[in-house]
C-alpha cells in the first residue's frame, strides 16, 4: 500500500540519519558516564555535604574552593540564597535522571504502542497512525511545551508527560518499520497459525527482536528529553523550586553570568557532560548493535 | 570581586569603549538618550497604561493640571496656573493659556473635562479607577476655568489630579481609542514620534511651554527600550547600547560600581515589599490562612532582615506596619513579628498543622527573593508552589480569587499618604483579602473626611487591627538601584519618577 | 505526479484542521474567558451578557465552527493584555523570527555543509574528528548556555555585536550562531554520510580512473547528491528553529513569536498563545509541504514509491 512516507521523506529521514562512529572506547566512556552520574544520583543524601535546600543569606555567593576567595565548607560554593552548590549540583542530578528516565518511559509505550499497532494491522490503522505522527511532528515542540506548562501547570509528574507527548515519534517510526519487516516473517505467520492472538504475537514475538534498536532510540531520546527540561526550567515553566534541577540552577544563576559565571558554567557543564554521556552511549550501542546500516 | 583576568579584560574594554567613536557615544552623538525598562508600554494611551511605566509614560507625552516635584514634594502648577477650593466637595481650577497639543490643537477646558469625564467613568475601565472615581461632575465655566465637584469629601483629591493627564477631545474622538493608543497625542515635553511598545522613541517637543513644574527636554531624543532580561540590560549598559536602567539587583549593582563606564546611585522610594494573605478564604473556603495563628506563623517564619540586607540591598529596611514609613498617617507602634522559627513552628502545632500544608503563592518581582520566602516557609513545614506570572496577570488573578498568597510590592504611586495604599488593598476593593469590617470601616471613614488629625487616627485603628490580625507580612522598603552612563546626567527622584527632561549630557 | 501533490496537499490541509483544533481546545481549557474579559470586579450580568455576545454558550463543536471561520478571515482572537488583534502582534513578530531562523539556516548549511563534506572526504582525519566533535557539542550544549557564552565573548570582551534588540542585521548574528549550532549536528552528519557514499560510488571512481581532478569530481556530483538530503533536512531543521527560538529571543530581547508565545503566557493571555501556535504549525506545515514537492521534483525516483 502507497503511503506517503517514504525511506525519503521527513519522517524517515530522522531515523536514517547517519551516525557517528563512535568506537569502542566511545561507548564504554558514555556508559562510564552514564552510571557516575547514576550512582551520584541515587547515593544523593550520602553524598551531599549540606542540605540542598538549607539556605543562609549570610554565606551568599561563596566561591568555589578552586577559585580566589574560596573555602574548603562549600567545595563548590553557594548560590544567591546561600545554598551550597556541590549539594544542589549532585541532587540536581536526580531531578534530571528522573524527569530524562520518566519522560522516555511515557513516550516509550506511547510511541512503541502505536508503532506496533501501525506496522502489524497496516492499511487503515497505518494511515491513522501516520497521520497522528505528521500532526505531531507539525507542532513546535518548545512553543507547545511551554504552552502547555502554562495551561496545566508543572507537577514533576505533569511535566514529564507534557513533554513526553513531544518525543514518541522516533519510538514510532523505529517500531513500525521494523514491525512491518517482521510481520511477514517465518515465525510470525508459525505463531498466528497456532491461533495465537494478535495482542500475544505483537508483544512476546515481535517486540523482543525490536529491543536493542529501541534501547538506542531511548538513548537518544533521553538527551533530548534532559535537554528540553532544561531549557523549559531556564524560562521558569519547568521543575519548580526550592526543587532543583541542573536546568534551573542555569536559570537561577543567569543574573550572575557576566559577574561570577561559575554559577552558570557549573551546571552547564553538567549537563553537557551527561548529554555528551547519554550521546556516546546510544551512537555506540548502535555501530555495537547494527553495524551494517540496517536494521 | 572580579578575578583580575577578567578585570583586566574589562579595564582594556572600557578604555576601549571610552575613546572609540562606538554606541556609547553614539547615543550622545546622535543626542539620543536610551532608557531601558523591563516591561513594556502595553499601550501609548496613558489611561490605559498601568504600572509604574505607564506613570512615566504620563509624565513624558502628557501633561496633568498639577505636578508633584519627585524630590521636594511640593506641587506645582502645570497645565493650571492656580487652584482653590471652593467648599469641601469642589476644587477650582485656572487653565493655562496658550498651550497646545503636538498636534497643534488648543488645549481648553473642555479637553480638562473630556479628560476627567473618561476617567471617572467606570466603563472607560482606566489604568486605576480610584484616581477618577471620586469625581462625579466636571464644569467648564469658562473656556479657561474648570471646575471638578465629587460627591464625597476626598482628603487625596489633589494627588489624584496629579495623575489625571489631559488629552485632546477633538483628536481622540476622532482617531478612537485603538489609533490614539498607537499614535498618543498629549501636551507633555516630549512626543511620541515613533516605535511600539517595545522601542518607543519620544522626540522633544519644541514648543513645550514654560512656567510650569515641568521644562522643555535638554536632550532631542528619548529612547524607551523594553528590555525583560536584566542580564541583556547589565551587558548593554556596560557596552553602552544603553545609557539608564534602573531596578538593577544590588549583585549586579554592586559590580557595576566597579566599572567605570557607569554611574550607580541607590535611592529610597516609596516602594514597600510585603505579603498579602488570604485571611477570607476567598480562594478556598477550607484555606489555612483563615486562622490568624497561622498567619502569624507565616510573619515569625521570616527572617525579613536577612532578606532586605542581603537581597534588596541598599538603604533597605525593615518596615513594621503595613505602609511606608514616611507617609502620613503611617504609624510603627504596633504588634511586632520578629523572626522566631520556634514559635512559628509552635504556631503552626497549635493551629493543627505540624506536618505543615501545600499552598499556591504568586510573585512577579524578585525571583530570588521569593525564593528565600519559599526556603523560610518551607522551614517550618509550608510548601508553596511558586506560580511566577507578570504583574498584571497576578493582580487579575488575585481578583479572580485564587491567590492565597502573594509576593507583593506597591509604591502608593508616589503619594506620600496612606490613604493611597489602604483603600487600594482593604475597604471590599477587589484585592481585599481580609474583608474585616474594622479595617474597612476605618478606611473608609478616613478617606471621606479632611480633618488630618482625626484622619490619623482612623489609619492607625486600621495599621493596628492589620498587624494584630496579619492580614500582611510587611517586609522591606525597597530603594532601587538607578545605573547610567558616564556620559549623562538624568537627575534620581525620591519617588522612581524619573524627570528625563532634566537629564543633560556631560 | 499530479495524484502525488494532490495528495500531499489534501494530507496538509487535514493536519492545519486538527492543529487548529487542537489549538482552539487549549484555548478553551485556559479558563472562562468571559471572566477574564470582562475584567476585575465585574458583576456576574456582564459576565453573563458576554457570553452571549460571543457565542461562549454554544455548544463546543458550533464554537469550533464558528472560531474557524473566523479565522480563515483572519480574524484570530483578541490579546486580553494589549486589546488589540492578535492577528497584528503575530504579524508584527513573525519577521523577526523568520529573519532569525533565515540567517541560522544560512550560517548552519554554510558551515555545516563544507566541514560535513570535507569530513566525508577523509574519514579519520583530524578534520573528520572536529566535524564530530563540533556535531557532538551542538547536540549536548544547552543552547542558554551557549548564547551566554556568545554574549560574553562577541558582545563584551571583545564587542563586536551588539547584544539586544532586533535594530540591524548585526543584531541577528549572535542569536543566529546560537540557534545555528544547534542544526549543525545533523547537517553535518549528512553531508559527511553522503559524502562517504558518493567516495565509494562506482560513478566517482570511473571519473577518476579517468583522471578527473578531485575538486570536480566534489563539487560537481558530491554536492548535487548531497543536496537531496540536505534539503530535506534543512527543511526540519527550520521548522524547528521557528519553533526552538523560544530560549534565544527572551535572552537577545528580540520580539520575535516564541518571545511573544512566552510573554502570553506570563501575562495568561491565551488568546496570543493559542494564536502563534497556529501559526508556527502552519509555516511548518506548508514548508515541510514545499520541501516534499521541492524533492519530488529534484528526484522523480520519490514518487514512484
Amino acid at each position: 500500500m502507497a503511503s506517503h512516507i517514504t525511506p525519503h521523506s521527513p519522517q524517515a529521514r530522522l531515523w536514517n540519519r547517519p551516525r557517528l562512529p563512535v568506537g569502542r572506547w566511545g561507548l564504554i566512556l558514555g556508559a562510564v558516564i552514564i552510571a557516575a552520574i547514576f550512582v551520584i544520583a541515587v547515593f544523593a543524601p550520602w553524598l551531599a555535604p549540606h542540605p540542598p535546600y538549607e539556605q543562609s543569606l549570610s554565606d551568599r555567593l561563596v566561591r568555589p574552593v578552586f577559585m580566589e576567595g574560596g573555602t574548603w565548607n562549600h567545595l563548590l560554593g553557594t548560590d544567591h540564597l546561600g545554598r551550597d552548590y556541590l549539594s544542589r549540583l549532585i541532587y540536581g542530578a536526580r531531578l534530571s535522571l528522573m524527569v530524562g528516565f520518566g519522560t522516555i518511559l511515557l513516550s516509550a509505550v506511547v510511541g512503541i504502542s502505536l508503532g506496533l499497532l501501525a506496522g502489524y494491522f497496516g492499511g487503515r490503522t497505518d494511515l491513522a497512525v501516520m497521520f497522528i505522527l505528521t500532526v505531531r511532528l507539525s507542532l513546535p515542540i518548545m512553543l507547545a511545551a511551554i504552552s502547555l506548562v502554562g495551561l496545566l501547570g508543572n507537577s514533576l509528574f505533569l511535566m514529564m508527560v507534557i513533554l513526553a507527548s513531544f518525543l514518541w515519534d522516533q519510538f514510532l517510526v523505529v517500531t513500525r518499520s521494523l514491525t512491518m519487516r517482521y510481520r511477514d516473517a517465518e515465525f510470525v505467520l508459525a505463531a498466528r497459525a497456532s491461533g495465537l492472538s494478535d495482542i500475544r504475537i505483537m508483544l512476546s514475538e515481535i517486540l523482543p527482536n525490536l529491543l536493542s534498536p529501541l534501547v538506542v532510540v531511548a538513548t537518544l531520546e533521553m538527551a533530548h528529553a534532559i535537554l528540553l527540561e532544561a531549557a523549559l526550567s531556564f524560562l521558569g515553566l519547568g521543575i519548580r523550586p526550592p526543587d532543583t534541577s541542573w536546568g534551573l540552577m542555569i536559570a537561577e544563576a543567569k543574573d550572575f553570568v557576566f559577574f561570577e559565571s561559575w554559577l552558570v558554567n557549573i551546571p552547564g557543564l553538567a549537563i553537557f557532560v551527561l548529554v555528551a554521556g547519554i550521546t556516546f552511549l546510544g551512537e555506540g550501542l548502535r555501530v555495537w548493535l547494527a553495524p551494517d546500516n540496517s536494521q | 570581586m572580579l578575578n583580575p583576568l577578567r578585570r583586566g579584560l574589562f579595564a582594556v574594554l572600557a578604555a576601549g569603549i571610552a575613546f572609540s567613536p562606538l554606541a556609547a557615544h553614539a547615543n550622545k552623538a546622535n543626542d539620543t538618550l536610551v532608557a531601558a525598562f523591563q516591561a513594556k508600554l502595553p499601550s501609548l494611551d496613558r489611561y490605559h497604561s498601568p504600572g509604574r511605566e505607564g506613570f512615566l509614560l504620563g509624565l513624558l507625552a502628557y501633561d496633568a493640571l498639577l505636578y508633584r516635584d519627585p524630590t521636594t514634594f511640593e506641587v506645582k502648577p502645570l497645565l493650571a496656573t492656580a487652584w482653590r477650593q471652593v467648599d469641601e466637595k469642589t476644587w477650582e481650577f485656572d487653565i493655562r493659556k496658550g498651550v497646545k497639543f503636538h498636534n497643534g490643537d488648543p488645549m481648553t477646558a473642555e479637553d480638562v473635562a473630556y479628560s476627567f469625564e473618561y476617567a471617572a467613568n467606570p466603563d472607560s475601565k482606566v489604568f486605576n479607577r480610584m484616581t477618577g472615581g471620586w469625581i462625579s461632575k466636571v464644569e467648564v465655566v469658562d473656556p479657561f476655568k474648570v471646575r471638578v465637584i465629587s460627591d464625597k469629601v476626598t482628603p487625596l483629591a489633589l494627588e489624584y489630579i496629579i495623575q489625571l493627564p489631559i488629552v485632546p477631545k477633538a483628536y481622540r474622538e476622532k482617531v478612537g481609542l485603538q489609533a490614539f493608543a498607537e499614535k498618543p497625542v498629549g501636551t507633555g515635553p516630549y512626543k511620541v514620534s515613533g516605535g511600539s511598545g517595545n522601542d518607543v522613541v519620544f522626540t522633544r517637543n519644541d514648543d513645550y511651554f514654560e512656567g510650569g513644574g515641568k521644562s522643555k527636554p535638554k536632550i532631542g531624543k528619548l529612547i524607551y527600550r523594553a528590555i525583560p532580561d536584566v542580564n541583556t540590560q547589565v551587558a548593554e549598559l556596560i557596552g553602552g547600547g544603553i545609557d539608564w536602567a534602573y531596578y538593577i539587583p544590588t549583585d549586579q549593582a554592586e559590580k557595576l560600581k566597579r566599572l567605570p563606564m557607569v554611574d550607580v546611585i541607590n535611592a529610597d522610594t516609596f516602594r514597600i515589599g510585603f505579603l498579602t494573605l488570604d485571611a477570607a478564604g476567598l480562594s478556598d473556603p477550607k484555606s489555612p490562612l483563615k486562622d490568624v495563628k497561622v498567619r502569624q506563623a507565616i510573619a515569625y517564619a521570616i527572617d525579613r532582615a536577612a532578606i532586605a540586607k542581603s537581597l534588596v540591598g541598599g538603604a533597605s529596611k525593615v518596615i513594621p506596619s503595613a505602609c511606608t514609613p514616611s507617609q502620613f498617617g503611617c504609624i510603627t507602634d504596633v504588634t511586632q513579628y520578629g523572626y522566631d522559627v520556634t514559635k512559628a513552628k509552635a504556631l503552626m502545632a497549635e493551629s493543627g498543622y505540624a506536618n505543615g500544608f501545600d499552598i499556591d503563592i504568586y510573585g512577579y518581582r524578585s525571583r530570588p527573593v521569593a525564593e528565600a520566602i519559599i526556603g523560610y516557609l518551607n522551614a517550618i513545614g509550608i510548601r508553596p508552589n511558586l506560580h511566577w506570572l507578570q504583574y498584571s496577570a497576578v493582580i487579575q488573578a488575585r481578583r479572580d480569587h485564587k491567590t492565597p498568597i502573594v509576593i507583593d510590592d506597591f509604591g502608593s504611586a508616589g503619594v506620600n499618604d496612606v490613604g493611597a495604599a489602604l483603600p487600594f488593598f482593604f475597604a471590599e476593593s477587589p484585592d481585599d483579602q481580609s474583608r474585616d469590617p474594622v479595617v474597612t470601616q476605618a478606611t473608609k471613614d478616613a478617606g471621606s473626611i479632611a480633618d488630618p488629625d482625626k484622619r490619623k487616627a482612623l489609619y492607625a485603628t486600621a495599621l493596628k487591627q492589620i498587624a494584630d490580625q496579619a492580614y500582611w507580612v510587611p517586609m522591606f522598603t525597597m530603594p532601587v538601584n538607578y545605573v547610567m552612563s558616564k556620559t549623562v546626567d538624568v537627575p534620581v527622584p525620591a519617588d522612581e519618577n524619573v524627570e528625563f527632561w532634566r537629564a543633560t549630557w556631560k | 505526479m499530479a495524484y502525488y501533490i494532490a495528495r500531499r496537499l489534501g494530507l496538509a490541509v487535514m493536519v492545519m484542521l486538527t492543529i487548529s483544533l487542537l489549538s482552539f481546545l487549549m484555548l478553551k481549557m485556559s479558563g472562562d474567558l468571559a471572566i477574564s474579559m470582562a475584567g476585575e470586579g465585574s458583576g456576574a450580568d456582564y459576565v453573563e451578557f458576554l457570553r452571549k455576545t460571543y457565542g461562549w454558550d454554544k455548544p463546543l463543536i458550533v464554537q469550533y465552527g464558528d472560531w474557524l471561520w473566523k479565522a480563515l478571515r483572519g480574524d484570530i482572537g483578541t490579546s486580553f493584555y494589549y486589546g488589540s488583534p492578535v492577528l497584528d502582534l503575530v504579524a508584527k513578530s513573525m519577521p523577526v523570527t523568520l529573519t532569525l531562523g533565515a540567517w541560522a539556516i544560512v550560517i548552519a548549511l554554510g558551515t555545516a555543509i563544507p566541514l560535513g563534506m570535507a569530513a566525508g572526504s577523509r574519514p579519520g582525519s583530524w578534520i573528520d574528528r572536529i566535524a564530530l566533535f563540533i556535531a557532538l557539542i551542538g547536540v549536548s550544549t544547552p543552547i542558554f548556555w551557549l548564547s551566554f557564552v556568545l554574549i560574553l565573548v562577541l558582545g563584551l570582551e571583545f564587542a563586536v555585536l551588539p547584544i539586544s534588540g532586533g535594530g540591524t542585521p548585526a543584531h541577528f548574528v549572535m542569536p543566529a550562531i546560537a540557534l545555528a549550532f544547534y542544526s549543525m549536528p545533523a547537517i553535518i552528519r549528512i553531508s559527511r554520510a553522503g559524502m562517504i557514499d558518493v567516495m565509494r560510488s562506482d560513478y566517482i571512481r570511473t571519473a577518476r580512473a579517468k583522471g578527473l581532478r578531485p575538486h570536480q569530481i566534489y563539487l560537481g556530483h558530491a554536492l548535487r547528491n548531497t543536496l537531496v538530503p540536505v534539503v530535506a533536512v534543512a527543511s526540519v531543521q527550520f521548522g524547528f528553529l521557528l519553533g526552538g527560538s523560544v530560549v534565544v529571543e527572551n535572552i537577545f530581547a528580540l520580539h520575535g513569536i516564541g518571545y511573544l508565545t512566552w510573554e502570553a503566557i506570563n501575562q495568561n493571555d491565551y488568546p496570543v498563545v493559542q494564536a502563534a501556535l497556529l501559526t508556527v504549525s502552519s509555516a511548518y506545515v506548508v514548508l515541510t509541504l514545499l520541501a516534499d514537492l521541492l524533492n519530488v521534483m529534484i528526484d522523480p525516483r520519490i514518487r514512484l514509491d
